[in-house]
């Protein structure tokens, strides 16, 4: 979000609300103008050489000069947004779409249930749906909403939520119509009373303005009851009938496949982050999964602060300053920022040699340079952490459960920090144990993986499609399948199927698999760049082998383990336009570490815990062994009954390995909180009833998901 | 409770057993019996099992300098069933004693290795054997012979015959009279029992004056070929190395029954040296049956650090030293019984001087009989031998 980034030091600065609106689209035409004479370096070259012939005159160069709008800029330039191929395509779209919705029920205070649709229309085309049951918009609204670039409620503020910019749903629906022509479908839904209201949009590329196709320019009223269930269905729409709602069908060029970054993995993390979502899942094979909330109880509404001084940058103070009508530097600092009492802008001004009482606006260039460098030298108290909402220690775990299978379950919400100003709060859930995912697919679903996949050999295929199975792992199913390395998936003949399919139910994967991890920033999944992102770079930092797990120097621990990340801020940094990685600031890193290692300390008690059980059971198995040996023996000496003494020795031997029984039967299968103390946000569940474990065969391979 | 056991136990096997059991076997029955009864009173009482095995180690091992011999020390082990890291050993224990009751009742003896096949099973319910090598067997005998004072005889064990003896004598070994003179070229095989049952002295029938032992079989071949013995009228035998119970049972009866001195033929390296020690005060690892076997007269008369120049032998037959053996030269040093002895010191000390070993062996490059004819005869003349 570079771009944005740029774009909101020039409108920030705009007081009133509404006119910032028309601020961001002229910021944003500008940048985008600036960039344009890098894009003709024959202009250029030839102002310079302008010793031999004139191809051209300047009057002639301005006729073509002129106004770039910003849904022009994206339409060529939508690699920026995520539209880069057409299967990042179909996730970004459904991941705007999603995000949109959960921010606009948590605001609305609804508990979000969520319909995603995806259906395959032709070669590489797709119908995406998604449904809310969140407040409606109003009539007016949805046009600009569905139809134009940068339009929305989010950027202004500082406030922790998932979209920020207003660009996303918009530019998917531009990208559909670019890809196939088909306009946006909405339909919105603010009461039951009421009646739904229908809109087809396209949008207008030039003047970014949205054109609405149908009911003459006007969208159609659809009345309540069965007879506007008909009509909707005429239109090709999957409503759900609700009370209240929105869902947006968008045809675009696409392409489906399941494994690392798909929308899949998406959904499944998001369900994770938030256990306060249901979410019903159709996807183009016709699989119904659901995923239940786990939280009946929506997190707190996050509260909108004031930027911090010590997060603003130059130009922005300057900006900021020469905007600030009728104010002193003093009342300016107190009412721009938080944390400024009128004795710390005092202090301020003291230390840049400004005048308090000064109007703000008459502070130049050189007045704003000392303000700026005044704040870094004055002590500041850090920013109000109360306005962000982290998912909480219970929820995680409880959404870890829910979703990852495992045994061993723990979470932790570190206190909240600042980086450059701005407050975050870093959380961390781990889940240990639980089958492995090739060991969860069902025959009929391996099928169709290979079918779908386009890796060369099997070898990539097991890779790409198994999350968190490593090269060693997916070596050992080949080779244990005797299958050849270099064999294509696709011609793998029935009963090498069959063989590969037995492989991948036996043979222990866990051993070489690589943790799984789950970025996440407020709430939402990041799922591309982890090399570059600070929470991978942290995890390879840490030690995890003093936590019982193995782990290479400088890679990622091995083992049956998932990991999620969950950094929440007013203002999450990531490192490009595209919102994929976090950006390494050394607060967040150290944030990040401190957590891990709380959840790696529990870890690693449960870990030699269970190792000391699994000593204690080989102990008593030794006793058993000889005992009979020894009965034998005594009997053969002395005569005395070998079956009784045999009997009185194995009791004996109870006894003896008695506290053995006693862990046994507690440790690693049921909680019991007085015999190892792991402190707080533990859970530890027995493997063999894990529901996700069982209903992840089920769901994904037997129901073929008629219901919606 | 235990004492009235035993004894109906030990009627109830007597009983059924065909042989008659002597009264020594009796004896080790009573012990064999009796270290089975505590285990049935320990699982009655739902305790748990365990013997306690003197420990035979060197810290365990005392040298009494009034007798002039190692004695065992109080230091017991405990080895417990219940135990993780003895679990086995005690099953063994066990097992081997079951072994041993077998061989008095039917009255018959078998060899370690016999024994060893005898409890060599695959442990009900797993891949595990009772034993997998003999060595693991012969501790574990070694371990209830202390446990139970008996010897290893007692338990109806022998070893196989270790060790030769050629010379002027003539005793009853199981009812056959052995005359010693006339041994051909291979001499008398030392049994591994020499025990006053199986054998008997005559002392009218030993025209021996002394005995001469060497350390192995073809030193000794040396001295027989060349019938040294009956040119000095002695007893000469060999123990193949470091000598076997059987051999040093057998020396010490003739030292002790019939008078007769002892003396000893070993190489120069530190092996000869423990060699000499073991003869002489008992070993370590057996230093319970010291008494039965020790010899403290026996005398060192060869090879000695000082022959190389004394014997003029050429620079070939130096073996160089290497670390174990400079190592164990000074350990051997060190040992009470070698500490205060000044000759001791002073030929170990030469011999890591030299930084060479001498094997008596190395002689024949003198002459081939210089041994038997030159070296000691002289030495036994000049009465030079290190005690």
């Amino acid at each position: 979000m570079a771009k944005k980034k740029t774009v909101t030091k020039g409108a920030a600065g705009a007081k009133p609300r509404k006119k910032v609106k028309k601020k961001v689209r002229k910021k944003r035409v500008a940048s985008a103008e600036a960039a344009a004479p890098a894009a003709e370096p024959e202009t250029n070259g030839e102002v310079k050489k302008s010793s031999t012939k004139r191809r051209t005159t300047a009057q002639a160069m301005a006729a073509k000069q002129r106004d770039i709008s910003v849904s022009e800029f994206f339409a060529k330039n939508r690699h920026l947004l995520g539209f880069d191929n057409p299967r990042k395509a179909l996730l970004t779209t459904i991941k705007e779409a999603v995000d949109n919705s959960l921010d606009a029920c948590e605001e609305a205070g609804i508990l979000p249930e969520i319909w995603v649709h995806i259906e395959s229309t032709g070669v590489d085309r797709y119908k995406v749906g998604i449904q809310d049951n969140g407040p409606g918009i109003l009539k007016k609204q949805i046009p600009l909403i569905f139809g134009k670039l940068l339009y929305g409620s989010k950027f202004h503020r500082l406030r922790q939520s998932r979209g920020q910019q207003g660009i996303g749903i918009s530019a998917a629906g531009m990208y559909g119509v670019q890809t196939t022509g088909k306009p946006v479908k909405i339909i919105s839904k603010v009461s039951a009373r009421k009646p739904a209201h229908y809109y087809e949009i396209q949008i207008d590329t030039k003047r970014n303005e949205p054109k609405i196709l149908n009911g003459k320019g006007e969208g159609v009223d659809i009345p309540p009851g069965d007879k506007g269930a008909k009509e909707i269905e005429k239109h090709g729409i999957e409503w759900v009938d609700q009370p209240h709602g929105t869902r947006v069908t968008i045809e675009l060029e696409a392409k489906y496949q399941r494994g690392r970054g798909s929308v899949d993995e998406y959904l499944h993390q998001t369900a994770i982050a938030n256990p306060h979502v249901t979410l019903h899942y159709l996807d183009p094979d016709g699989n119904q999964r659901d995923y239940d909330r786990a939280a009946e109880q929506l997190p707190p509404e996050p509260k909108e602060i004031l930027p911090h001084p010590y997060g603003v940058e130059l130009g922005r103070l300057a900006a900021l300053l020469g905007e600030a009508d009728g104010q002193t530097v003093t009342q300016f600092f107190t009412t721009s920022f938080s944390r400024v009492s009128p004795g710390v802008a005092r202090k301020i001004c003291k230390g840049a040699g400004v005048s308090p009482r000064l109007p703000a606006k008459r502070v130049d260039r050189n007045g704003a340079d000392k303000l700026y460098h005044a704040i870094q030298s004055t002590k500041i108290a850090p920013p109000a952490t109360d306005c962000i909402c982290p998912i909480g220690e219970e929820l995680i775990l409880k959404g870890l459960h829910q979703v990852v299978p495992g045994e061993f379950y723990a979470a932790a919400t570190r206190p909240p920090s600042v980086y450059r100003g701005n407050p975050f709060v870093i959380e961390v859930g781990l889940a240990y144990g639980g089958t492995a995912p090739t060991q969860n697919v069902t025959k009929d679903l391996l099928e169709e993986l290979i079918e779908e996949t386009d890796a060369r050999t099997v070898r990539q295929f097991l890779i790409h499609t198994f999350n968190g199975l490593g090269a060693e792992a997916a070596d050992r199913i080949i080779k244990t399948a005797g299958l050849g390395t270099r064999s294509a998936p696709g011609k793998l003949k029935p009963k090498d199927r069959a063989k590969l399919f037995d492989a991948m139910k036996n043979v222990n994967v866990s051993e070489g698999q690589m943790m799984d991890v789950l970025r996440l920033a407020n709430r939402v999944p990041l799922q591309f760049q982890h090399a570059a992102c600070a929470i991978t770079q942290t995890i390879m930092q840490t030690n995890w082998r003093s936590y019982g797990l193995s782990q290479s120097r400088g890679s990622l621990p091995k083992g049956p383990v998932t990991l999620m990340v969950h950094m929440a801020s007013v203002w999450v940094p990531f490192t490009s336009e595209s919102k994929e990685a976090v950006a390494s600031y050394p607060e967040i890193q150290k944030e990040i570490r401190l957590a891990m290692q709380a959840v790696g300390r529990k870890l690693g008690m449960f870990l030699r815990r269970r190792l000391r059980v699994k000593q204690q059971t080989d102990r008593r198995e030794v006793f058993m062994r000889y005992l009979k040996e020894v009965s034998t023996a005594v009997s053969e000496i002395n005569g005395a009954g070998q079956a009784a003494l045999y009997d009185q020795l194995v009791k004996v031997a109870k006894k003896v390995t008695a506290d053995a029984d006693m862990q046994m039967d507690d440790r690693g299968r049921k909680i019991k909180a007085e015999e190892v103390d792991y402190g707080e946000n533990v859970l530890i569940v027995d493997p063999t009833n894990h529901e996700a474990a069982i209903n992840r065969n089920t769901k994904t391979g037997d129901d073929d998901g008629e219901e919606e | 409770m235990a004492k009235k056991k035993v004894r109906r136990a030990a009627g109830a096997t007597a009983t059924k057993t065909r042989v008659k059991l002597t009264p020594r076997d009796k004896k080790t029955m009573n012990s064999l019996v009796g270290l089975a009864d505590r285990v049935v009173s320990a699982a009655e009482g739902r305790r748990d099992p365990y013997v306690d095995i003197p420990s035979r180690t060197l810290s365990n091992v005392k040298y009494s300098p009034r007798k002039r011999i190692l004695e065992m020390g109080s230091g017991k082990n405990r080895r417990q069933l219940f135990d993780l890291s003895q679990a086995k050993a005690y099953m063994r224990t066990m097992l081997v004693a079951s072994g041993c009751k077998r061989l008095l009742d039917q009255g018959k003896t078998t060899s370690l290795r016999g024994l060893f096949y005898m409890l060599k099973h695959t442990i009900e319910g797993s891949k595990e054997n009772t034993f997998d090598e003999q060595n693991e067997c012969d501790t574990i005998i070694e371990d209830v012979e202390v446990l139970l004072n008996s010897i290893r005889e007692e338990l109806h064990l022998y070893a196989e015959n270790r060790g030769a003896m050629v010379g002027a004598i003539t005793f009853t070994d199981k009812g056959d009279e052995i005359n010693c003179a006339r041994m051909g070229s291979g001499g008398y095989a030392i049994p591994s029992i020499c025990e006053p049952e199986v054998i008997q002295f005559d002392k009218s029938k030993c025209k021996a004056k002394f005995i001469l032992h060497v350390e192995k079989g073809t030193v000794w071949q040396r001295f027989n070929e060349d019938r040294f013995w009956e040119k000095h009228n002695c007893i000469l035998t060999h123990g193949s190395g470091q000598p076997p119970r059987g051999v040093r049972r057998m020396l010490y009866r003739l030292h002790n029954e019939l008078k007769l001195p002892l003396y000893c033929v070993l190489d120069n390296d530190p092996w000869g040296y423990y060699i000499y020690s073991v003869i002489k005060q008992g070993s370590i690892n057996l230093a319970f049956e010291s008494q039965r076997m020790a010899i403290p007269d026996a005398k060192f008369l060869g090879l000695r650090s000082i022959d190389f120049e004394r014997c003029e032998l050429s620079d070939s037959v130096k073996i160089a030293l290497n670390d174990t053996d400079r190592k164990r030269a000074k350990q051997v040093a060190r040992y009470p019984w070698f500490e205060k002895k000044r000759d001791w010191q002073r030929e170990i000390q030469k011999m890591i001087k030299n930084d060479f070993k001498l094997e008596v062996e190395s002689l024949i490059s003198k002459d081939i009989s210089y041994v038997t004819e030159v070296y000691v005869p002289e030495r036994l003349q000049q009465q030079d031998w290190l005690d």
